[in-house]
């Protein structure tokens, strides 16, 4: 029992970073709070069944064009919207949150809704491990997700683009006196996040079914654990995704599973009291209002 | 000065002609029934569009006879997202409230999908006058509200089953797998929700307790929550035969998912709103084979030879939306309501909110889920044939993916059988 929790406890918390990585690194490059990031991850599921189901195409090819296309759109979002009202933090916000808002009721309004909206598992078998059943989609979202994140390391510190970012997201001023375009690495951040955003549907959706409630969740989760972690930190990130993921799964075991769903909000209001810039967050401005 | 007086009279008359004629023209306007519901879920949305398909039948037909004239119906709707979590009842209240002054309707159906927001609506629905006929929430505690003060809460009625009904074939099914299989220890999981708790408390106290059961565990669960692998854990564990869910959210999915990949060796038999139609068996890639569900009436989602109108209801649906219906709370009441109301329209020959609320209750109507009469607490009445009384069904997942109606004994096909891979007690 205590090692199944712990098992479950660690995909639960593996899941919850997946959820958080896009909206994340987004954040931490361009400073932008995409609150269209659950949106994004329902619309790239729904873009990938209806590749499937209406386009007839195979699972695997759905899920590379849908994930190109959800970057795009972030792209788009960002050239077009995020662009215009960059830097003042209120009009983001709400300027994505109304994106988000206006994509998911969308798919609700085209009358997306309903359990025949699933997405298939990749390989359907279940392992014994530490005596407890687990399926091979959970194996591979754990698996998915360490290489993601040693690509996305890759990626940030072996490539002129991921210099680019690190430089931007250090001082976007003194980037722009060496000539990098600010909003150039800002779009393709967005984009990126949104990409990652996708990917996480990709994988994830396939435990359940896509429904547009799902969106508000999934930003949700991202919010909690990014906030939890320290904004911007990729390693806040994956401690307080274990943090949140752990306390979660030990709550419903041990404890009851209706307290399950304050766990992470009781989490944010302890950083948010102890440490308010998160557990990795270096906003000094932050720090020094305690 | 007598020209002055023939213009003026005729301008006058012109007026009072313009007058009744306007009137007149108001008089015939369509009839509109108001559908405040969640439409964001499958079992708001298939609601909404039934009514729209009882609607189009009964205009079809020349609408109703109101009086002296015959009226259309006409169908204005608002999502008032109850059913989602984390909406607050208050943003339900609105959204009933608004379709009330906004669209002036005669009267309401599906209503609120949870207890939470009926029961605080019901003070709204009394307020404004407006006869509703509910077909989702289903706490017993409307009824005791509506009996404590008759006079007051007489425009509320509900079509659907309620937790208590709901609780007398929850305890069919349980009685035969303990007979037949000699099955006693269960795992209950429900949503944190009223009618979901009623029904888990009320099965657990009425049955559980009393025929020596053993309730391995039990579990609450809020609306969106999507890991359930500590209590399979616990299932698996603790030796539970059989897992009673009570969910209708939509991540209640991941639920049938996790105890396949999970191997748990229990039968699964109870309601889950996504294993209710027949897309579950794609849904869930053909590996439902055993699972036991209660579809809350006849006719939604399911139907039986044995009630021809239910099969005639499943294929009309089928016909006129080019896809069977997946829910199994709400279609066949929803689309009873409709008729209801425009029976007791005609019965009231007005459009009174009270007249029309005094023939709703003396309605006697044979329809989709079986016979409906309403009870004191304007409860329609469940029964375990369809001839006296409406009926849920009781219908188990075999290994081919059909499935076969198993309870009540009226309207079955087969008896439960026990899932591959599980064994009998006895």
């Amino acid at each position: 029992m205590f090692a199944g929790t712990v098992l479950y406890a660690l995909i639960n918390s593996v899941i919850l970073l997946l959820m958080a990585i896009g909206f994340n690194l987004t954040f931490g490059i361009s400073g932008v709070s995409n609150f269209a990031y659950g949106a994004l991850y329902i619309m790239a599921a729904f873009a990938t069944w209806m590749l499937m189901n209406l386009v007839g195409l195979p699972y695997f090819l759905s899920a590379i064009l849908s994930i190109l296309f959800t970057a795009l759109v972030g792209a788009l979002m960002y050239r077009f919207i995020i662009m215009r009202v960059r830097g003042q933090v209120l009009s983001e916000v709400i300027a994505t949150f109304g994106i988000g808002l206006a994509i998911l009721e969308f798919f609700r309004y085209l009358g997306f809704v309903g359990i025949e909206y699933s997405l298939p598992v990749f390989l359907d078998h279940s392992f014994i491990i530490a005596g407890t059943y687990v399926d091979m989609q959970r194996i591979l979202i754990v698996v998915s997700s360490v290489v993601l994140i040693l690509l996305l390391w890759l990626f940030i510190h072996h490539t002129s683009i991921g210099l680019a970012f690190r430089g931007i997201a250090q001082d976007e001023r003194t980037a722009l006196t060496f000539g990098m375009d600010s909003d150039y690495i800002a779009m393709l951040s967005v984009s990126i996040g949104a990409g990652l955003a996708a990917i996480a549907a990709t994988v994830i959706v396939p435990l359940g079914t896509i429904s547009v409630g799902e969106g508000y969740e999934v930003l949700l989760n991202a919010l909690a654990v990014c906030i939890i972690g320290g904004l911007g930190s990729t390693g806040g990130v994956i401690v307080a995704s274990l943090f949140v993921g752990f306390a979660q799964r030990f709550t419903d075991t041990y404890i009851g599973s209706h307290w399950t769903m304050i766990v992470s909000l009781v989490a944010i209001l302890l950083v948010l009291v102890i440490k308010p810039s998160g557990l990795y967050g270096k906003q000094k401005e932050l720090e020094e209002r305690i | 000065m007598k020209k002055h007086l023939g213009a003026s009279g005729l301008l006058f008359s012109l007026l009072v002609l313009c007058t009744v004629f306007a009137g007149g023209v108001y008089g015939a306007g369509p009839i509109v029934i108001g559908v405040p519901t969640s439409t964001g879920f499958v079992e708001g949305k298939e609601g909404l569009a039934i009514v729209h398909m009882a609607v189009e039948e009964i205009n079809g037909k020349g609408g109703v006879q109101v009086g002296s004239e015959r009226r259309m119906l006409a169908v204005e709707s608002i999502d008032i997202r109850d059913a989602a979590p984390g909406v607050p009842v208050p943003e339900a209240l609105l959204g009933i409230e608004k379709i009330i002054l906004e669209k002036k309707p005669t009267a309401l159906v599906i209503g609120p999908f949870r207890s939470e927001a009926l029961l605080a609506g019901m003070d709204i629905i009394a307020k404004y006058k407006v006869p509703m006929i509910g077909t989702i929430a289903m706490t017993p505690a409307s009824e005791e509200k509506i009996k404590s003060d008759p006079d007051k809460y007489k425009y509320i009625f509900r079509t659907c089953l309620n937790a208590k009904y709901l609780v007398t074939y929850l305890v069919g099914v349980m009685a035969f797998v303990n007979k037949e299989f000699g099955f006693d220890k269960v795992y209950i999981m429900n949503q944190d929700v009223a009618w979901a708790r009623a029904t888990a408390d009320l099965i657990t106290k009425n049955y559980f307790n009393k025929t020596g059961w053993t309730v391995v565990g039990h579990e609450a669960y809020p609306t969106g929550t999507s890991d359930f692998s500590s209590a399979l854990m616990k299932i698996r564990s603790g030796g539970a035969q059989v897992i009673l869910p009570i969910f209708d959210m939509p991540q209640s999915g991941i639920l049938v998912k996790q105890w396949n990949s999970m191997r748990v060796p229990a039968m699964l038999a109870g309601f889950i709103s996504p294993l209710a139609g027949p897309g579950a068996w794609k849904t869930f890639d053909q590996k439902i084979g055993g699972a036991v569900n209660v579809n809350f009436e006849l006719g939604s989602a399911i139907a039986s030879q044995k009630v021809p109108k239910s099969v005639d209801f499943f294929a009309s649906y089928e016909k006129k939306f080019g896809k069977p219906m997946e829910a199994g709370h709400g279609p066949a009441p929803t689309y009873e309501s409709v008729y209801i109301l425009a029976e007791a329209i005609e019965r009231a020959g007005s459009l009174d909110p009270d007249a029309i609320a005094a023939e709703i209750k003396k309605t006697d109507r044979i329809g989709v889920m079986g016979r409906i009469r309403f009870d004191d607490g304007h409860q329609a009445v469940f029964g375990m044939d369809p001839n006296e009384a409406a009926v849920a069904c009781v219908f188990q997942w075999s290994e081919q993916g059909d499935r076969i109606n198993v309870f009540p004994q009226s309207i079955a096909d087969g008896k439960i059988t026990l899932p591959s891979g599980l064994k009998s007690a006895k």
